[in-house]
């Protein structure tokens, strides 16, 4: 709330200290100041979907034409060329689930990483708790990747016969692990890129080499028994836990409880440290800008 | 005697050398030993009080630290050394169009710059009219931002920050914009706030302005605090000054 010049015995006093880290209390209040940011948060996020194709004829469509197509082409490759099926009769709707669950988490670190970066004159002016501008990034994602869900059953009821069955009810808490690790990923990848440019350029490669690693165009049949690397590498990915867990949801798939439960640490790992972590820093950000 | 507006005690902000250069590979393994000397001090302990009621100008040479002090004062900024303290709710005019998006609406950044400081949606609903109305720019709150001229930005930008009913305005380089209409409408604006309590802390080359507005002015130079006084005194001591080389 603004006060009033007349109010000015009741406006808070604020004190700013060389080299102060938010206490207890002060996570309390940057809680409640983050409540009170919320609908900046939202609108900025709503903005930033519609202008994002603004300029293109098919606008919002993009959001979900974007990891179509890019399903469509691992089909090709992997399903087709490479026969990746190997008597998977499910592998279009394992691959169309793979791809958008992990193209949540893609986007969201690339936008997560631009959040700061392309607000900068908000950020110089005005201050608010700079963690809305990661959450606004995961919203607009997560919106795009919700707006893919129907579109995974208008092909995959058809290609292979899936339809939301019992177990869709665990998909809500799905994306609530997920979003929560993503918002870990994205203060994460914000706070990093604030000083390191780099990060902008790493991102994609990290991405592609993350998407190969987890099972989304390759059926896991064909790791499984191999040993070795590959599979104590599948055994810390969190892709395995979380994508078994959508799969669970959308395929009606039996879960991996050990992945799962990987995946949980990761959730609780990634989304605290990720959050605290560009919390403690959001006040040297300016100075990089 | 009521506290001061702003208490600025002690502050130091020293931006390390990667804000000036970035650290590529190949400077980080030839430079290694020089990168302690490549730090740049904004501000070194940097004192005074603010009372309400006042109005308080900055000036100093490009580079002086007036921005980066403006910014610390607004919060926006944390300092390496000393404390800042502020009573009451500052709104900031630091850069031209603060936090505005050039591709939206006039519309949509006027909501974009509330929200941005703190307001219900709802309540910029309550202020929309008045602030477009005070801003004239009715016809063209509709386009995006691109197509408006500096001085409409500025208007757009002076409007909304006035109506956020601030206890403290921080403004920098902003008034001298716009055509002369706004500009006595501006002044009437911020002598009102004055006349609430509210203090105004300036940042501007424009001398004569400087004179004209505040009651006292602190002269910046290399972050440090070279003269602090009424502002005729000491605008006049910093106009007769020859430049010195930013820091």
């Amino acid at each position: 709330m603004p006060t009033t010049a007349d109010g000015i015995e009741s406006t808070s006093v604020a004190t700013v200290t060389a080299g102060e880290a938010p206490s207890l209390s002060g996570w309390r209040i940057y809680v409640r100041n983050l409540w009170r940011w919320r609908e900046f948060g939202w609108f900025l996020a709503m903005g930033n979907l519609k202008a994002r194709n603004a300029s293109t004829s098919l606008g919002l469509f993009w959001w979900v034409l974007n990891p179509l197509i890019m399903a469509a082409v691992y089909f090709l490759v992997f399903g087709v060329i490479f026969e990746g099926r190997r008597g998977d009769a499910d592998f279009l709707a394992w691959l169309l689930s793979g791809v958008f669950v992990f193209n949540f988490t893609a986007t969201t670190m690339t936008s997560g990483a631009n959040s700061i970066l392309a607000n900068r004159r908000l950020l110089v002016n005005i201050r608010f708790p700079r963690l809305v501008l990661p959450i606004s990034a995961v919203i607009e994602t997560g919106v795009g990747f919700i707006l893919s869900i129907p579109v995974y059953y208008v092909i995959a009821w058809p290609v292979n016969g899936v339809l939301p069955g019992r177990s869709i009810l665990w998909l809500p808490l799905a994306i609530g692990l997920h979003t929560v690790f993503n918002l870990g990923l994205a203060a994460f990848t914000a706070r990093l890129a604030v000083p390191f440019r780099d990060i902008n350029n790493l991102i994609p490669h990290i991405n592609r080499l993350w998407l190969y690693l987890s099972p989304i165009i390759w059926p896991l049949s064909l790791i499984e028994g191999r040993g070795g690397w590959l599979e104590q590498l599948a055994s810390i990915n969190p892709m395995f836990g979380l994508l078994s867990f959508y799969r669970m949801a959308l395929m009606g798939r039996e879960l991996d409880v050990s992945a799962f439960v990987t995946a949980l640490v990761w959730v609780l790992v990634i989304g605290a440290g990720g959050i605290i972590s560009f919390v403690r820093h959001e006040g040297n950000m300016v100075r990089h800008l | 005697m009521r506290p001061p507006a702003v208490s600025v005690s002690g502050v130091g902000v020293t931006y390390r050398s990667y804000v000036e250069r970035v650290p590529t590979v190949r400077r980080m393994v030839a430079r290694r030993r020089l990168r302690r000397s490549t730090k740049v001090v904004a501000l070194d302990d940097v004192s005074f009080d603010v009372d309400r009621g006042e109005t308080f100008g900055l000036v100093g040479d490009n580079g002086a630290g007036k921005s980066t002090l403006l910014r610390v004062i607004a919060r926006t900024m944390r300092p390496d050394r000393g404390t800042v303290t502020v009573r009451g709710e500052t709104s900031t005019l630091l850069q031209l169009g603060a936090g505005f998006n050039p591709e939206l609406s006039g519309r949509r950044n006027v909501y974009l710059s509330g929200l941005a400081h703190g307001l219900r949606r709802a309540e910029i609903t309550r202020l929309f009219d008045d602030i477009v109305d005070y801003a004239e720019l009715a016809e063209a709150i509709d386009r995006p931002l691109k197509s408006y001229s500096s001085g409409m930005l500025s208007r757009l930008a002076f409007s909304v920050s006035m109506h956020l009913l601030p206890d403290i305005l921080l403004l920098d380089e902003v008034l001298a914009v716009g055509d002369v209409g706004f500009r006595q409408k501006s002044l009437a604006a911020m002598r009102d706030l004055l006349a609430r309590g509210g203090t105004v802390i300036v940042a501007s080359h424009s001398l004569q302005m400087m004179v004209e507005m505040c009651d006292r002015v602190l002269w910046l130079e290399r972050g440090k605090v070279r003269e602090l006084g009424p502002a005729e005194p000491v605008v006049d001591a910093y106009g007769r000054a020859p430049p010195v080389a930013a820091g």
